[in-house]
Parts: C-alpha cells; sequence; structure tokens
C-alpha cells in the first residue's frame, strides 16, 4: 500500500505543480484547459514514478540498480509488480470494476429510457452518460482478454518465464488506472458529451471534460502499444525449445494477431484527440467549424476505430476457440486455414474504415471500395466459424461452465456478424446508420463477442489461476441467464432502429415505447446476473474446492504445471514435441520435462505426458 | 462411426424454413412514404432471407451439439476422432462464403448505391440547414420556414444540407435516407415522395438529427407535411410574401 499511496500524493503533486507552473508563466486559472493538460503530464509522470518507477528505471539513470517490487501474498497487487501472472491479475480486476461501472451508466440509460419524455436524467446529462458508459466499456473489451490472459496465459502456453520486457509491462497496467480516474474525475469539468467517438467539431466547442477524455485516449493508447510490443517480442523471441509455429496454441496465435493490430494502429485515435486538445488549447484549427474539416476526424478516428473491433475480438476468436478444443475433446478443425485467416483479417481491417462513413458525406467514388473490402472480411471470419462448428462436429462435448458461455458466443456473434452485412451494405446502412439497429449490432459484436469471450475465459482459467474450482452450477446458471437475457435486451432494439428510432438520445417518440420498455426490463434481469458471477468468484477464490494442476485435462502448457503456477512458471524447461490439440491421437504429447526430478512433479497432467515420452 | 450429418441437415433445413416462414409474416418496415424506401427495404428483405440458411445452420450444429454429441464422465472421458482438418469441406466452405460475399456486394450493394445515389437529376431543390437545435428550409423561391417541412408529391426533390456549427445529419425514416449536415461543405440527398400525408398520420415523416449534436439532438427533428404539387407551389408563394 505503501507505494500505491506515494502514487496518488506524488500524482496530486504532480498535478499541482504543472498547473502552478502553467498559471506562473502564462497567468489564468486552474481550471483552464492548458492548464489541466500540462497538470495532467506532470501528474502522470508522478503517479508512474510514485508506483515504483523512481525503484524500476530512475535508479538506472543514476547509476544504480534497479530494483522491483518482490512482495508476495495480496500487497503485490498493489505494487510495481513485474511478474506477469500479477499484472495479469491487476488488469482483470481492474477493467473487471470498470465494467460493472460502465454497467451501472448502462443501469441508468435504460432506465431513463424505458419511458419516452425526461426521466431521471436531462437530455444532455443522457449524452455524458452515454458518452462514459462507451468510452468505458471500450476500454474493457479492448484490453479486456488481452492485458489479462494475454499476460498471464501467453507467456506459459509458449513455455517461457515472463514476458519480454517485464518492466515495461508493468509500466503498461500503471498507465491503465489514470486512464479510469481522469475519465470518471471529468465531471468535475463538465464530462464530455460528444459520444466515445468523438466527432469534431462538437468535441472542439463542448465542455472542458473533453481534455480529460483526451488525456485518458493518449494515455490509454500508450498502454495498449506498450502491451503490443511486449506481446510481439515474447512470442516470437522466447518460445521454448520446439515450440515451432505450427504448435502454437490458437491463443497464442490471437494475441499475436491481437498485438500487430494495436501496435500498428493505436497510435491515430491518439493522433486525432491530440489535434482536437491543440485546437482547443493552441489555437490552431485542424478541426474549428469554419476552416477544419470535420471528414479529417472521422478518417482519423475510423482508421484505428475499425480496426479496434477486431482488437476487442480477436482475443475472444482465441478464447472460445481453445474452450470448444478442450471441451470438444477434438483437434482444432483446420488450424492453419484460422491461424491464415486471423491475420487476414489483421490485414483486411485496416483498409475498411471509410464504411462507417457512408452517410457522412465523403466522395461518392470510395463507397464501392469500402464496401467490397468490408464484405472480403466475411470469407475469414466464416473461415474461424468454420473452425469452431468444425471442432464440435462429432465431438464428445462437455457440457461446463466455459462451454456454455462459448455457445452463448456462438450465437451472439453470429448475429452480430449478419447485422454486420445490413450495415456494410451502403444502401441499407444508409437507413440504418446512427439508428438503434447500430446499437444493438455493436452490442452484438462487442459484448456478445468479446465480453462474452472474456467472461467464458474468466470461467475456464479461474481454476488455473486460483487454485479452486468455481462452483458449476451457479456459473452455468449464470452463463444461460447472462445469454437469454443479453438476447432479449437486444433483438427489440434492431426492430425499434429499423422503424426510426435513433441512437444517443435521452427521449423519443412514444411510438417506440413498446420495445425500449421491453429491453429495459430485460436489461435490468442481465444486470443481476452480474451478482451470480461475481459473488460466484468471489466465493470460490476463496473457499472453492481445491483443483490439480489439470481439471479440463486440457493440453497446452499451461495445464501442465501447478495450480497456481509457481514464481517462475517452470521449475524444468519444457521441451514442446508435438501439436497442443492432437486429441484423440494415441500416444500423443504436446511437451515434456527432461530433466525435472521426482519432487519437481506437480501431478497427472505432465507425469503422464513423461510416461508416455518415457515409455 | 455415427451418421450425424442427417439431423444435422434436417434441422438446418427446418430452421431455415421457420425463419423464411416467420421473416414473410412479420412486418419489419414502417410505411415507405417515397420510392428510395421501396429500394432500401427490397435490400433489408433480400439480406434477411439470405441470412436464414447461415443463422440456421449455426444454429443447427448448436442444437445437435446439445442433444447428440454432449457426452459427460468428467475429465478423462474419451477423445473424439483426431480429424485435423478436411480439404473438401474447407474449400467449398471458401467457395461457397466467396460466392455470398460476391453476390451480395453486387446485389443490394452495387444495385442498391445505383438506385440511390446515382441519379442526379431532380425537379427541385430546397436548402436545409442544420444548427443546435433545429432545422431551417430554404424553398427554391428564397422563402424559409423553422417549423416544418412541405414538400410536393411525386415530384423528385434534391435536398442541398449545410451546417452552421457542429455536424448534424438528415434523416428522414419514412423515406429511409440520410446524409450528413456538415459545416461549410454542402451535401445532397434525393427523395421521391409517392402519397400526400403528415407527421400526424406517421412520426417518421420527421426530419431526425441522426449525429449527437449536443444536449437538445434527441428532440432535433421536423415535422414533414406531403401535399399536392399544385398545393405546394401555393403554399411556398404564400411563405415568401408573408415572410
Ligand atoms: C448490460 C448491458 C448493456 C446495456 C443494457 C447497454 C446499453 C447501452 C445503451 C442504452 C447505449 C446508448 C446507445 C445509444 O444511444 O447510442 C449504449 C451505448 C454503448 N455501449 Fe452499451 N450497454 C451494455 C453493455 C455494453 C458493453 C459490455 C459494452 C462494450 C464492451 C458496451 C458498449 C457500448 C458502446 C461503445 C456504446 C456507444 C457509446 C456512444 O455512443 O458513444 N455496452 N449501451
Ligand atoms: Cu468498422
Ligand atoms: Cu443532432
Amino acid at each position: 500500500m505503501k507505494y500505491l499511496v506515494r502514487a496518488f500524493v506524488l500524482g496530486i503533486v504532480g498535478y499541482a505543480v504543472g498547473v502552478g507552473l502553467t498559471m506562473a508563466i502564462r497567468g489564468g486559472g486552474p481550471t483552464d484547459e492548458v492548464a489541466v493538460v500540462i497538470g495532467y503530464i506532470f501528474a502522470l509522470m508522478g503517479w508512474l514514478g510514485g508506483i515504483g518507477g523512481i525503484e524500476a528505471f530512475g535508479r538506472q539513470w543514476v547509476g544504480k540498480s534497479v530494483e522491483v517490487s518482490t512482495a508476495r501474498g495480496w500487497r503485490r497487487y498493489f505494487q510495481f509488480s513485474v511478474d506477469h501472472k500479477v499484472i495479469g491479475i491487476q488488469y482483470g480486476v481492474t477493467l473487471l470494476s470498470v465494467l460493472l461501472i460502465g454497467g451501472i451508466a448502462a443501469m441508468i440509460m435504460r432506465v431513463e429510457l424505458a419511458s419516452p419524455g425526461v426521466g431521471i436524467v436531462d437530455l444532455d446529462d443522457f449524452n455524458k452518460i452515454v458518452s462514459m458508459h462507451g468510452i468505458l466499456m471500450v476500454a474493457v473489451a479492448v484490453a479486456g482478454i488481452i492485458g489479462a490472459f494475454g499476460n498471464y496465459i501467453i507467456p506459459i502456453q509458449i513455455g517461457a518465464q515472463d514476458m519480454a520486457f517485464p518492466r515495461l509491462n508493468a509500466i503498461g497496467f500503471w498507465l491503465v488506472p489514470p486512464v479510469a480516474i481522469a475519465l470518471l474525475m471529468s465531471p468535475l469539468l463538465g464530462a464530455f458529451n460528444a459520444g466515445w467517438t468523438s466527432y469534431a467539431p462538437l468535441s472542439v466547442t463542448n465542455e472542458s471534460g473533453q481534455i480529460l477524455f483526451n488525456m485518458a485516449i493518449v494515455t490509454f493508447g500508450m498502454s495498449s502499444i506498450l502491451g503490443g510490443i511486449n506481446i510481439i517480442t515474447t512470442v516470437i523471441t522466447m518460445r521454448a525449445p520446439g515450440m515451432t509455429w505450427g504448435r502454437l496454441p490458437i491463443f497464442t496465435w490471437a494475441g499475436l494477431a491481437t498485438s500487430v493490430l494495436a501496435f500498428a494502429v493505436t497510435q491515430f485515435f491518439a493522433a486525432a484527440v491530440i489535434l482536437i486538445t491543440m485546437d482547443r488549447v493552441a489555437g490552431t484549427s485542424f478541426f474549428q467549424p469554419d476552416v477544419g474539416s470535420a471528414l479529417l476526424y472521422e478518417h482519423i478516428f475510423w482508421f484505428y476505430s475499425h480496426p479496434a473491433v477486431y482488437i476487442m475480438v480477436l482475443p475472444g476468436f482465441g478464447v472460445i476457440l481453445e474452450i470448444v478444443t478442450t471441451f470438444s475433446r477434438k483437434p482444432l478443425f483446420a488450424y492453419k486455414a484460422v491461424v491464415a485467416s486471423l491475420f487476414a483479417i489483421v490485414g483486411l481491417s485496416v483498409v475498411v474504415w471509410a464504411h462507417h462513413m457512408f452517410t457522412s458525406g465523403m466522395a461518392n467514388f470510395l463507397h464501392g471500395p469500402f464496401m467490397i473490402i468490408t464484405e472480403a472480411i466475411s470469407i475469414p471470419t466464416g473461415v474461424i466459424f468454420l473452425g469452431i462448428l468444425g471442432t464440435l462436429w462429432q465431438g464428445r462435448l462437455w457440457f461446463r461452465t466455459p462451454l456454455v458461455i462459448a455457445f452463448g458466443w456462438l450465437f451472439n456473434f453470429t448475429i452480430g456478424g449478419i447485422t454486420g452485412i445490413f450495415l456494410a451494405d451502403v444502401a441499407t446502412d444508409i437507413h440504418l446508420h446512427d439508428t438503434y439497429f447500430v446499437v444493438a449490432h455493436f452490442h452484438y459484436t462487442i459484448v456478445g463477442g468479446s465480453i462474452f469471450a472474456l467472461i467464458a475465459a474468466v470461467f475456464y482459467w479461474f481454476p488455473k489461476i486460483t487454485g479452486r474450482m468455481y462452483n458449476e452450477k451457479a456459473g452455468s446458471i449464470f452463463g444461460v441467464w447472462l445469454t437469454v437475457f443479453f438476447n432479449l435486451t437486444f433483438i427489440p432494439l434492431f426492430w425499434a432502429g429499423m422503424n426510426g428510432m435513433n441512437r444517443r438520445i435521452g427521449d423519443y417518440p412514444d411510438a417506440f415505447e413498446g420495445a425500449n420498455k421491453f429491453a429495459s426490463v430485460s436489461a435490468l434481469i442481465l444486470g443481476a446476473s452480474f451478482l451470480l458471477f461475481v459473488g460466484n468468484l468471489l466465493y470460490s477464490a476463496l473457499w472453492g474446492p481445491k483443483v490439480g494442476p489439470n481439471p479440463w485435462n486440457a493440453r497446452t502448457l499451461e495445464w501442465l504445471i501447478p495450480s497456481p503456477p509457481p514464481e517462475h512458471n517452470f521449475t524444468s524447461q519444457p521441451v514442446v514435441i508435438g501439436s497442443p490439440y492432437a486429441y484423440g491421437v494415441k500416444g500423443s504429447v504436446h511437451a515434456y520435462f527432461p530433466d525435472a526430478n521426482e519432487g519437481d512433479d506437480p501431478g497427472d497432467g505432465s507425469a503422464q505426458n513423461q510416461e508416455t515420452v518415457l515409455a | 462411426m455415427r451418421r450425424s450429418w442427417i439431423p444435422v441437415v434436417i434441422l438446418w433445413v427446418a430452421y431455415t424454413v421457420l425463419i423464411v416462414v416467420a421473416t414473410a409474416q412479420f412486418t419489419w418496415f414502417p410505411k415507405e412514404w417515397a420510392r428510395e424506401a421501396a429500394v432500401v427495404d427490397e435490400a433489408m428483405l433480400l439480406l434477411q432471407y439470405l441470412a436464414a440458411p447461415i443463422m440456421s445452420l449455426v444454429m443447427a450444429v448448436m442444437t445437435w451439439s446439445v442433444i447428440g454429441w454432449r457426452t459427460e464422465g468428467g475429465a478423462h472421458r474419451e477423445d473424439g476422432a483426431p480429424v485435423r482438418t478436411n480439404k473438401i469441406v474447407v474449400t467449398t466452405w471458401l467457395i461457397v462464403t466467396s460466392a455470398l460475399a460476391i453476390y451480395v456486394v453486387i446485389n443490394p450493394g452495387f444495385v442498391g448505391l445505383a438506385e440511390i445515389r446515382g441519379e442526379p437529376s431532380s425537379d427541385y431543390v430546397i436548402n436545409l440547414q442544420g444548427q443546435q437545435f433545429s432545422w431551417e428550409v430554404t424553398y427554391p423561391n428564397g422563402a424559409t420556414a423553422l417549423d416544418e417541412l412541405v414538400i410536393p408529391v411525386d415530384a423528385r426533390v434534391r435536398y442541398d444540407i449545410i451546417s452552421i456549427d457542429v455536424l448534424h445529419s438528415f434523416w428522414v425514416p419514412a423515406f429511409r435516407i440520410k446524409i450528413d449536415a456538415l459545416p461549410g461543405i454542402t451535401t445532397t440527398a434525393f427523395a421521391t415522395a409517392e402519397e400526400e400525408g403528415t407527421f400526424e398520420d406517421d412520426v417518421n415523416l420527421r426530419i431526425q438529427c441522426a449525429e449527437l449534436c449536443g444536449a437538445g439532438h434527441a428532440n432535433m427533428a421536423m415535422p414533414i407535411r406531403v401535399v399536392s404539387e399544385a398545393e405546394w407551389i401555393e403554399y411556398v408563394e404564400a411563405l415568401a410574401t408573408d415572410g
């Protein structure tokens, strides 16, 4: 806790110094936007130094040796730990909390929308709540799976002891709390009402809370980029002997594809909001109403934000494929085609951005090409589905919570994908764009595709991470509850959108009351399901029955070491000698530990495999 | 080897028929007040029918997974058949999905695009200016109005749209057309109303701002009244002399 307190103190001191300096140099008040920007930059440096940057980096700059947290027990979660497992849990807990806060905002909106007219929040506040909900949830979807499980699981799956750059990894995580703090403090400066998309020129002329939004985006972008470089380098350079590309587990492949994408495009969102910030504080006019170009903003924004939807969903593909193979006990169907498709999606996703701009007034000749490339993405996405369906085909399906939620995912993401075609088609998108049809569509893809996978991943790897089993009955009831009420919430909204209800409105014509009431009631029941989820996790983490290394009898490396894994993951070097998915092949082995002695032997998984190899 | 494909195919066909029948029974769209609306609705309906077999395939495999392929018996149950891939299946899948993608690009993709955005001719031009939080209409003779938009039936009207502050979007749900209003750049949309009527007959006969523009965005709407051409000319002239 000492470091966390120091981080807050140095953060506040930094803020004061930044604001003070600005006022001393140029005059003005403490809430002037320039002062807030400079204050934020100093605060961020104070925070990072305070949490442990001073010891982990600063000491090196003055010729002393580096120190990082060596705490054990619960304390390490509040410190600058460089252990990828600790960082994974830090991401997981932080982002699940953000998911709950964003969920509360969603509940407030649904209550407001239960009937037409202005109820519990006025129209402008509604816009601010939509914007807050949107950006918090986007952050969860972008970093949830890759931050928590990318960090925790990928190094173990490839047989490494840690990430390639452990200190950068820690910095990457500790950049996240300032994002949440800046966003949640923004109401002090009037909050931001331009949506998570922050289209200019509204975002150039609205209240000062927008500045904190901008700073949060830049900070979050740095975190994504650092995380991306780290995973790319780790997967390329730190694989165990024998871990060839053809033997790489699919979740690792998906994490790698995601990281390539995040590394390549994240800076564009940051660039867009930095230009907005300059328009606001430095007198530039990139997007000023009279002289700037609103279309330019949209192009830069979507150049990041379309790929971002794949940053959200590719790790989801990885999780679901991993779960389906494990619980179907069959090799991953068409593994090579699936891997190729992941990267085809990465490539195509950076050249489709303007499908969000079919009604923006951009040049007419652009519509055709962007429609073609967008439809082309449905081909590799279809191959991912083929991989899932082919693996299920005649499998020996064992319905545990992860698979139950994976089934919910499959149903939802199919709807999300199909409705995407309606939006990729210029003729239909002209009507549907910016309506509730779009709202329903992107909830089916983001919640259905990314958040469902995140939740499935939580259940799948829970026994590995905690060493205890969650409650199966509560887990699968939650899975069904979540899926049913998610669908009941969003299905009626497709209808509302097609029939004339636009989005980002706190009030609507009476004609849409029926659909909205239905959605609101369903949403509240959906929200309540999270009590069961969180309750199950907390209870089971403390009192659940202990499990061995491999409760699912899965094959990737993380299941061959004890649960929870020891500090350096492997007590002896694993050697990979076969595919991780050779289910049903007699005598097949993914990896073994050539110099493990009896004492190191963790239990069923690896021992069994060793015997097979030695026999 | 169990012949799973028989029940799966039966389920697939059954679901497809069910979805197609349900799609045909249900009224999906609000009333079409303009020629363009019919084009959009037709495209939507076509996509809905194309979606039926795709959704059904996934649902069929999911259903049979639960009914036919479920096992119990804990972590150490037997493995499935070690099928790694199947060239014929993968190739067929690729060909079918590519063909579908190409088909939707052509129809309704390019066909719809041509019909909606293709023909730049018009009988009248009406100017619309978006501002926080209202629309201002300027008719061909220079008359302006802030309370309603009156248009002639059976005439193709070009809307020239501009904003004086932030982004707005000109959306008429009854016509299924939409185009953003940008500061400093004029954008255009075309619509041919086919029936006389008013906002009181159908809420979708309104211009609704569809781009978040600030506090008053939700209520930035303007009623539309479609009248006969003669009536419209009279109305516009009266408006010019009054104003
Ligand atoms: C309990 C479930 C949820 C409900 C009931 C819900 C409801 C809503 C509502 C009513 C809106 C406003 C729509 C509009 O007017 O444009 C909205 C917007 C949005 N939601 Fe959700 N939501 C939920 C969960 C999520 C999750 C988990 C995510 C992502 C991970 C998400 C992402 C978004 C985004 C990106 C927006 C757009 C915000 C904007 O327009 O700037 N939502 N949601
Ligand atoms: Cu996109
Ligand atoms: Cu608006």
